[in-house]
């Protein structure tokens, strides 16, 4: 079947979302290819948790176009066989045993993958006899995401996993779930206002500011988009029309900016040195945030750390 | 604490406002209908004296409707328990929130004891309102049928509704302290309160003062006037004896002369097989007639109607103390167990 | 699906078979209590003149107790739709499970329609388990009373109840799935299906069928058989045997009119004295005008239509909300 293999994991086109008045999401225009493990950041509020529930079919879109795996979310039974998803603060049924959650799983996808299941439980050290709703929030989280990994779909999709986890089980978190990502062959988006998550572990990135996607391409091309220059102030006020300045900085004496160019960076007799993704994200994160409120660059960035 | 308190009722207040407005409107309603009713029929005879079989017919008329209401009246404090008592604690444990409020500078002790005096007296305004308007609006039926002493009824005027609210209330949210989910907390408030409410007439009430006693010897006229003779068990007992001006609490079996109960082969054969007579009237004929000649008479408990407000105090004081007492163990239960 | 319904059911389930075992328990004592008596009270029937005394005592032994079972089984329903119908969706709402259930690869409409008919028949189970043992343990008292349309007998027999738990039942989802909150859709559903159930009796039910109109001549016996006159010309209280009275219009005069208030006034205020007095005199009075009124009433052989037909509604409306919930979870539930 060709067409299995031409769709893409994740399209948007002119993808909206409003609550009453509030726009959490705005002209949002995304084309992520299959098998990449997507990194979603941004500040709190930006709108990555409705960007990913949209992507999911809990909530529907005011305006745009959203295809996930070639469908509309949640379209069918089968359909979401396809796609796992971890909630931000990861529910699970307080009643319920973890064992019962794996009942649950077994009894509810006709994909599920029972030996899968068990033995990340073991691997986490679960008790299967205790209610889930005495978990501590890892372990809450680890279970969310057996749950959604043993039904074994083709894009698993993560709000904030690992939120609520100390450093440590963080890093085994995000070492599991990329294990499982290369077991199950899928791809992968999940969100974060980390950016040493996603700069481990994520080759795509989306970075999404103030409801509005800012910038959304592989990381290694981003990276070599993104530069930096630093000119004598003053200088760099009259760029070529293809650079485009993301962020400007000025000292007494100096400018310096971070800019993206689509293509060969122009011959320029300032020094060009490289950026780190970090820095680019920032970059555009306080771009957005002078644009939407008009806040000083010290504050957005804090407001990403 | 008190702005707290309020800030997280109004919600449930509006909802019992809007509530009690609707039952407030039914009730003025069948107020007027029913003085009404009364003219009517008082028009049809001359002087009170002789207006016996209208006033009976009117009192008939909304004997059933005026049940009806006072089994609603008694679902009003089970209600209020289960809605605004069970989740005012339960809900606060549920979302963690207590986490917050306890953290701030009040202490748990006192965050029940506003919480609980300010829904609890919301309760039984509620309550009473409802109450004191149902007792206007039944008091021209009440004063033909004067039965306000029988087991629904007493419960469903004047005082005594106050006092169930706040029991009702109380139990709720101590039910939901100790149960610490909302919805399982509800289920069970009502399930205790309709049983406690079950029990307490038939079992509890009767003893609030020592029952005045009477003989009453079972002529062939007073055998007519019971309800109902024998039992599924075969076991010579009468129902449905009335004394006048009185509340039966309880009633012997049918005893022989020298205070034996009556012997159950001897009930029964009057019962099957009494000799005819051929003049004996009255529902039970015959078989009166063969019991009578046994000389048999039973043992009555009662309470005069006079007693009616002091019972109406003293099972107002019963609930309002176990109300008490509930709240102090929910006190020290707060306390000593915490979060 | 039907798994994780039971799973998740299974403790309510509980306490409603618990609940149910002791009101099941009475009611067939009471059956067994009600045929005794009735066997006795039949006895007495042997001679002739005494059976309507015996059987009128026989209906005052019970009335008050089956009027009250009665109720208690007309509040079956919405218990069992507050308490097994508001917290099915709000509960997953509230406590944000639903985001782990939806994604897994069952969708929302399936989800749904099973926990509606799992629950559902749940409910329809017991408020029928409930009304087949009162009906069995009143049938002697119903044959006896011959009121077989009064409001809450009527609701509380044979196959009403059993509608009644369905609807109520998915009122409360319903409900539950647009408030996303469980106590105050619980308070909702209470407050809804409580004016459902005043309504239907008192506006829509003397409508299920075209009543049958019949004139009756007021004579001075069929006037003091009322319950009462009003000024304005309405009487109270008419009754036609075996059917249930509709509705009844004002006295009217032989040219149709209603009879004028001055002249029932009098009649009520100073009617002609005759030998008997009192409220005779009335009736005598009004009897000598040569009025009627017109009824209208369901005779008693159409119980069982009615039955049918207000099931029928009951399960339409049911049946009507469910779709609703079934499009709403897909539209806009998040």
């Amino acid at each position: 079947m060709p067409q299995e293999n031409s769709y893409p994991a994740l399209q948007a086109e002119g993808l909206t979302k409003q609550y009453g008045k509030r726009l959490a999401l705005a002209d949002c225009n995304l084309n992520v290819p299959r098998g990449r493990v997507v990194g979603l950041v941004g500040p709190n509020g930006a709108g990555k948790s409705t960007l990913l529930n949209l992507a999911c079919g809990l909530i529907t879109p005011t305006a745009g176009m959203l295809r996930v795996l070639g469908s509309p979310p949640a379209a069918n039974a089968a359909h979401l066989a396809k796609v796992g998803f971890v909630a931000q603060d990861t529910p699970v049924y307080g009643t319920f045993t973890v064992a019962d959650h794996l009942r649950m799983g077994a009894k509810l996808n006709p994909s599920w993958d029972q030996s899968l299941a068990d033995r990340r439980i073991a691997q986490v050290g679960l008790n299967l006899k205790q209610k889930a709703g005495r978990l501590s929030g890892g372990q809450r989280a680890q279970l969310a995401l057996t749950i959604a990994a043993a039904k074994r779909p083709e894009l698993l999709i993560f709000d904030e996993p690992a939120a609520a986890l100390d450093p440590l089980a963080r890093d085994g978190f995000m070492q599991n779930l990329m294990e499982f990502v290369a077991e199950l062959g899928a791809s992968a988006i999940l969100s974060s206002h980390l950016l040493s998550d996603v700069e481990r572990v994520c080759d795509y990135l989306i970075v999404l500011c103030a409801s509005r996607v800012q910038v959304a391409g592989e990381v290694k091309d981003l990276l070599a988009q993104h530069h930096r220059l630093v000119a004598p102030r003053g200088e760099l006020d009259r760029l070529p029309a293809e650079v485009e300045v993301i962020r400007m900085q000025h000292t007494d004496q100096y400018s310096r900016a971070v800019v993206r160019v689509a293509g060969a960076l122009p011959r320029t007799p300032w020094s060009v040195e490289p950026v780190s993704l970090e820095e680019m994200v920032l970059s555009y994160m306080t771009r957005a945030a002078g644009v939407s409120a008009g806040l000083t660059d010290a504050m957005a960035g804090e407001a990403v750390r | 604490m008190i702005w707290t308190t309020w800030r997280q009722f109004r919600g449930q207040a509006l909802v019992g406002v809007i509530g009690l407005a609707l039952i407030a409107a039914y009730f003025l309603y069948l107020g007027f209908d029913i003085r009404e009713s009364y003219d009517n029929y008082r028009a049809q005879c001359a002087s009170l004296a002789d207006c016996g079989p209208q006033l009976s017919q009117f009192s008939a008329d909304y004997e059933n409707t005026l049940l009806y209401l006072a089994a609603l009246l008694g679902l009003i404090p089970g209600l209020v328990g289960m809605f605004w008592g069970a989740p005012l604690v339960a809900r606060e444990l549920e979302a963690g929130t207590q986490r917050l409020v306890w953290s701030q500078s009040v202490t748990r002790r006192h965050w029940l004891a506003v919480k609980l005096a300010l829904v609890g007296l919301a309760s039984m305004v509620v309550a009473g309102a409802a109450s004191l308007l149902l007792t206007w609006a039944a008091s021209p039926v009440d004063q033909v049928a004067d039965n306000r002493f029988s087991t629904i009824l007493f419960g469903a005027r004047n005082i005594a509704p106050i006092a169930y609210a706040a029991f009702a209330f109380v139990l709720g949210t101590l039910i939901g302290l100790l149960v610490r989910r909302t919805v399982p907390a509800m289920a069970l408030t009502i399930l205790a309160f309709v049983v406690f409410q079950f029990l307490v007439p038939n079992v509890i009430r009767p003893h609030f003062l020592p029952a005045e006693h009477l003989t009453m010897p079972m002529t062939v006229q007073a055998i007519n006037q019971a309800r109902s003779l024998g039992s599924i068990t075969g076991a010579p007992v009468v129902k449905g004896l009335t004394v006048p001006d009185a509340w039966v609490t309880d009633v012997s079996e049918l005893l022989t002369k020298t205070g034996e109960p009556l012997d159950e082969g001897i009930f029964n054969e009057c019962f099957t097989n009494a000799p005819e007579t051929g003049t004996a009237e009255g529902p039970y004929g015959d078989t009166a007639v063969c019991l009578a000649k046994h000389d048999v008479h039973v043992e009555i408990a009662y309470q005069p109607t006079s007693r009616y407000w002091s019972f109406q105090w003293l099972e107002s004081a019963f609930y309002l103390v176990l109300a008490g007492l509930l709240a102090g163990f929910g006190f020290w239960r707060l306390q000593r167990r915490p979060s | 699906m039907i798994w994780m319904s039971w799973r998740q059911f299974r403790t309510q389930a509980l306490v409603g078979v618990v609940a149910l075992a002791p009101l099941a328990a009475y009611l067939l004592f009471t059956g067994l209590d009600i045929r005794q008596a009735y066997d006795r009270y039949q006895s007495r029937c042997e001679v002739a003149d005494r059976c309507l005394d015996a059987m009128s005592q026989f209906q005052d032994d019970y009335r008050t107790r089956l009027l009250f079972l009665a109720l208690l089984l007309a509040i079956i329903p919405a218990v069992l739709g507050v308490f097994w119908g508001a917290p099915l969706i709000a509960r997953e709402l509230e406590s944000g499970t639903q985001r782990l259930v939806w994604n897994q690869s069952v969708t929302r409409r399936r989800w749904l329609a099973v926990k509606l008919l799992f629950v559902g028949f749940a409910s329809m189970a017991v408020a029928a388990l409930a009304s087949l043992l009162l009906t069995w343990a009143a049938s002697p008292y119903d044959k006896v009373s011959g009121e077989r349309f009064a409001a809450l007998a009527f609701g509380a027999r044979n196959l009403t109840p059993i509608a009644y738990a369905a609807l109520a039942f998915v009122l409360g989802t319903v409900i539950g799935l647009l408030m996303r909150k469980t106590v105050p859709a619980m308070a909702l559903t209470i407050l809804a299906f409580t004016l459902l159930q005043f309504l239907m009796p008192n506006m829509v039910r003397p409508h299920l069928m075209e009543p049958v109109t019949v004139t009756k001549a007021m004579t001075a016996d069929a006037l003091r058989e009322l319950r009462g006159v009003g000024t304005d010309a309405t009487v109270k209280g008419l009754s036609i045997p075996n059917a249930w009275v509709t509705g009844t219009s004002k006295l009217l005069t032989a040219s149709g009119q209603p009879v004028d208030a001055r002249t029932i006034d009098t009649c009520l205020t100073k009617p002609p004295q005759t030998a008997g007095g009192g409220a005779g005199d009335t009736a005598g009075c009004l009897g000598d005008l040569n009025l009627h009124v017109k009824v209208d009433y369901q005779p008693n052989s159409r119980y069982w239509s009615f039955q049918w037909i207000e099931s029928a509604f009951y399960l339409a409306l049911a049946g009507l909300l469910a779709g609703f919930g079934l499009w709403r979870i897909q539209r806009h539930v998040s």
